[in-house]
């Protein structure tokens, strides 16, 4: 009996911290403008629509997921929105509610990119990743990472630079790259006892990307490295890779 | 008892009195301010129009809230793994996805278990590996697809989304001292308790080239784990 008052304490601290850890904030309210809104019961075309808010109404946007808005009508019923209903709502002020949707004028411009690729480098098999920031749609910041498993050498590559897109609207879109880099090579063992090494590296690189449908879209791109090494001339790496990419 | 009503009534109308003077006083000279502007806007009237509506009312910013975004995911998951020829172990890992579409999911992947002994080992007592080369590491980069999706339901009252998915990449992995390109495919179960949290079941193959017995050989190393994950 003793216990039960600081368990009671307890949950009401809960309680009044609910709100303040991961519930007080404002929602976005946009208003249907279309005869009904339907609500589905999950985020994906095949959950069954439940119910329906009616012209004028209102909805409160809860939480984005993919092409589904997550909303709760003014009597607090909560369900799905498809991307496609929300294009037909306003905000309180009357204009028209607009947000980043995967398209093909997103794949002209956008913000962020992710990708991942398949290739070689300097003859051994790469894997890479990337991602990329765009200052408007034609120039970009990347940053890519891969490792490259081959016969006689092992390692990783970071490259770092700038991306300029031609033709940014085409669904070909050619583009070529110049930036900054390390390499780290681990030789496998062989006769005498190889020493790894981490050298820095600038390239220049040119490459395509294809826009695929919503938000993918294809990349292929060959980058020429000049690594500087300690030795008496610097080395030239070939990479290609492709792969597909991404933006959000 | 009566007295204290009484005295307090007495104080109450003294108060009331005391602000409707006090009221008053400003009044009045509100009265006198706007005896004074009125004069003023009479001479004025004289050379402009008077001003219904002003037009410089500043514009109100409405600040539009946020939608926040829920497609990335995080998880853990632990279970086992069969090494080729090495066994089956206990094998755990992270996952870290980015879910693009309803459909597809960009998923990269990292885990760890420390393989077995060979028959071969057992029956010559021979060790062909250090025990830091029995580790076991891989981590994978995989696209993935959502496909029946679906609900389940507990009881009356409780509805989970759920879904099947495929996926497939490429990858790495660091075993017996080399690391080896690897490509890695499988598929799963997904249920989501609320929208944030996720509950898994995958199985995965991890397939990738290998000399070590002996013969060059694909090696396929199957994967079975239970997972957890959250979404931000």
């Amino acid at each position: 009996m003793q216990r039960l008052p600081s368990a009671r304490y307890l949950l009401l601290v809960l309680f009044l911290a609910t709100p303040g850890l991961c519930g007080a904030r404002e929602y976005l309210q946009v208003f249907v403008v279309t005869p009904y809104l339907e609500l589905h019961t999950g985020p994906g075309r095949g959950y069954p629509v439940f119910n329906v808010v009616e012209r004028d109404g209102s909805v409160d946007v809860l939480v984005r997921y993919t092409e589904w808005f997550k909303v709760r009508t003014e009597r607090g019923v909560v369900g799905w929105v498809a991307e496609g209903d929300m294009l037909h709502t306003v905000l309180a002020d009357g204009s028209p509610f607009t947000f980043n949707r995967g398209d093909r004028a997103g794949f002209t411009s956008h913000r962020f990119e992710m990708g991942m690729f398949a290739g070689s480098y300097g003859g051994a098999t790469l894997i890479s990743s990337y991602g990329s920031f765009s200052f408007n749609s034609q120039l970009a910041a990347e940053v890519s990472v891969g490792q490259f498993l081959g016969n006689v050498s092992n390692g990783v590559v970071a490259d770092f630079g700038l991306t300029h897109v031609f033709l940014p609207d085409w669904r070909w879109s050619p583009f070529v790259m110049l930036g900054t880099g390390v390499v780290h090579t681990e030789p496998k063992a062989t006769l005498v006892q190889p020493v790894n090494r981490t050298e820095q590296t600038a390239y220049v690189g040119g490459g395509m990307r294809y826009y695929l449908t919503r938000r993918f879209f294809l990349r292929a791109e060959y980058k020429t490295h000049v690594v500087f090494t300690k030795l008496n001339s610097n080395e030239v790496v070939d990479e290609w890779k492709l792969g597909f990419a991404f933006f959000f | 008892m009566e007295t204290g009503i009484r005295v307090l009534l007495l104080s109450a109308a003294l108060a009331l009195g005391g602000c409707a003077s006090i009221h008053h006083l400003f009044h009045r000279h509100d009265d006198a301010d706007a005896q004074a502007s009125n004069d003023a806007d009479a001479a004025d009237s004289d050379a402009h129009p008077p001003r219904v509506i002003d037009p410089d009312v500043e514009r109100r910013k409405i600040k539009v809230p946020q939608i926040h975004s829920q497609n990335v995911e995080f998880g853990i998951q632990y279970g086992a793994l069969s090494v080729e020829n090495f066994g089956t172990n206990p094998v755990y890992g992270f996952t870290a996805a980015y879910h693009i579409t309803e459909d597809f999911f960009f998923q990269g992947a990292f885990g760890r278990s420390q393989a077995g002994r060979t028959s071969f080992e057992t029956l010559s007592n021979i060790n062909l590996l250090t025990p830091s080369e029995r580790y076991f590491t891989y981590y994978d980069l995989s696209l993935g697809y959502n496909f029946l999706p679906g609900e389940i339901f507990l009881g009356r009252k409780t509805a989970m989304t759920s879904a099947f998915y495929v996926l497939a990449g490429i990858g790495s992995t660091d075993f017996a001292g080399d690391s080896k390109f690897t490509v890695n495919f499988g598929g799963g179960y997904r249920v989501l308790p609320t929208d944030w949290m996720a509950v898994h079941v995958g199985v995965e193959d991890h397939v990738f080239q290998s000399d070590l017995l002996g013969v060059d050989k694909l090696t396929n190393n199957l994967e079975v784990v239970i997972g957890a994950s959250v979404f931000f």
